[in-house]
């Protein structure tokens, strides 16, 4: 046990010197000596003290600013990610109404606006309408003599708006050409394909049933049928309900048919992408040429030198039979093509 | 005889009818693929085959007549084909076929 810094000058201490034997002056000069060393260790203590508490609020002063700072920088922070999250939290509910009231506004001003254009239109089934004026009586009293065709609207269609359905056709072509830019995988160098093209094709058709005996067994029964019934429809397009339209989609069909049944690398012999090119773009061109010899030789009062033939005859009716043979190719062509692009297999 | 034939032609359109009725209420009752194919298919071979007798003898010995067998035929071949593509698909991708019917290797 340590004794206390003034045990020395207590009076006990002082009483067991005494009794000791010490003189009382002894006693008090000791005493007296013991407070100075006292006092200047209390001195000593008392700067010591001052120092480590100046140090102390040097220190303290040091730590706030510290703290403020990483205060100042927590808040930053806050601030920034309340910034960065503010389109996820309130941005999309935000947004979302938006796009909820702009659907509206737009909605409501494009029926209104349809509304505006109906109530412009003539009354139905008055006898001053527009459309009852002498382009249907042409159509139908002379559309025989001027096309040829038993079918008026086979007439209508490849020979009075013939221009209308080259136009079909190359949105056809068009649009078969597009997809072929954005979904087609390039062959190597050596016609072998790429592995990025081989595992498309494996990861989209991993569970399909591959080379199946009974579906390739109907499809050689059922694919020659298709396809002639679908040339007998175009051939037919200027006496029968028919054309190119609907007899290049049963064509496609049976095409399309043909591969699910044999697979791409057969059908690829006969449809690849340079037959493709060919295919479509000669119609086209037979197509847009032809019907401009019609159209100059129309607009100049010029005699055609194509022959109108017998009405009901299989060669007739002058240009409608070919340009039907045109656009079934290019028709059956666009839905094979669509198909193979789409199961990223063909071309 | 005109009366006759219009009874037999409603008899088998009728008939026609009522089978694509419960074939599609078994489409909608069974839980299955395999069972719910089966009856499906009832529409595409006997309800067709009704209907298209009845449209047979409606037409009489005629051109329409045989394009209605050919249809018959066409349709005869490609669904039990197709039948047969998608119960293989099935049996490919199910993982739990042998919960749903008995499995032989």
């Amino acid at each position: 046990m340590k004794p206390r810094s003034d045990y020395e000058l207590s009076w006990w201490r002082r009483l067991v010197r005494f009794v000791d034997g010490e003189t009382l002056a002894d006693v008090e000069r000791r005493a007296e000596e013991l407070r100075e060393t006292n006092a200047q260790n209390q001195q000593m203590v008392d700067k010591e003290a001052e120092h480590v508490f100046e140090q102390e609020v040097k220190e303290d002063r040091e730590d706030r600013k510290r703290r403020l700072e990483i205060e100042h920088e927590k808040e930053a922070k806050a601030l920034l990610e309340k910034y960065k999250n503010w389109p996820k939290e309130h941005g999309v509910r935000i947004f979302g109404r938006l796009y909820a009231v702009m659907a509206v506004v737009l909605c409501v001003a494009i029926i209104a606006t349809l509304l505006v254009t109906v109530s412009y239109l003539p009354e139905f089934g008055s006898p001053d309408n527009p459309n009852n004026n002498e382009v249907v009586e042409k159509y139908n009293a002379e559309g025989l003599y001027d096309t040829g065709a038993t079918n008026n609207v086979a007439g209508m269609i490849l020979d009075y708006r013939a221009f209308d359905t080259l136009g079909e056709s190359h949105v056809l072509f068009v649009a078969a050409v597009c997809v072929m830019i954005l979904l087609r995988l390039e062959l190597t160098k050596d016609g072998k394909p790429t592995d990025k093209k081989r595992a498309a094709e494996e990861n989209d058709r991993l569970y399909e049933p591959k080379n199946d005996k009974i579906l390739q067994l109907s499809a050689k029964i059922l694919v020659p049928i298709i396809i002639m019934y679908g040339i007998y429809v175009i051939l037919n397009g200027h006496l029968s309900p028919g054309g190119g339209f609907s007899g290049g989609a049963i064509i496609g069909a049976g095409l399309i048919l043909y591969v699910n049944a044999f697979g791409f690398k057969e059908a690829t012999k006969i449809m690849n992408r340079k037959n493709y090119a060919v295919i479509s773009v000669v119609p086209l061109l037979f197509y847009a040429v032809a019907k401009s010899y019609s159209f100059f030789t129309g607009a100049n009062h010029i005699e055609s030198i194509i022959p109108k033939g017998t009405p009901g005859a299989i060669i007739s009716s002058g240009l409608i039979l070919p340009l039907n043979i045109c656009v079934g190719i290019v028709v059956a062509c666009t839905m094979y093509h669509f198909y193979t692009l789409f199961r990223k297999g063909g071309m | 005889m005109e009366w006759l034939r219009f009874c037999v032609v409603a008899l088998f359109l009728v008939a026609s009818l009522g089978t694509a009725v419960i074939s599609v209420a078994g489409v909608f009752k069974f839980k299955f693929i395999l069972n719910r194919m089966h009856a499906a298919a009832i529409i595409d071979s006997f309800a067709l085959l009704l209907a298209m007798i009845g449209i047979a003898v409606a037409y009489g010995i005629s051109f329409a007549t045989v394009k209605v067998i050919l249809i018959l035929l066409l349709i005869w071949v490609a669904s039990p084909v197709s039948g047969h593509l998608i119960a293989r698909l099935e049996v490919t991708t199910d993982k739990h076929l042998a919960e749903e019917c008995e499995v032989r290797d």
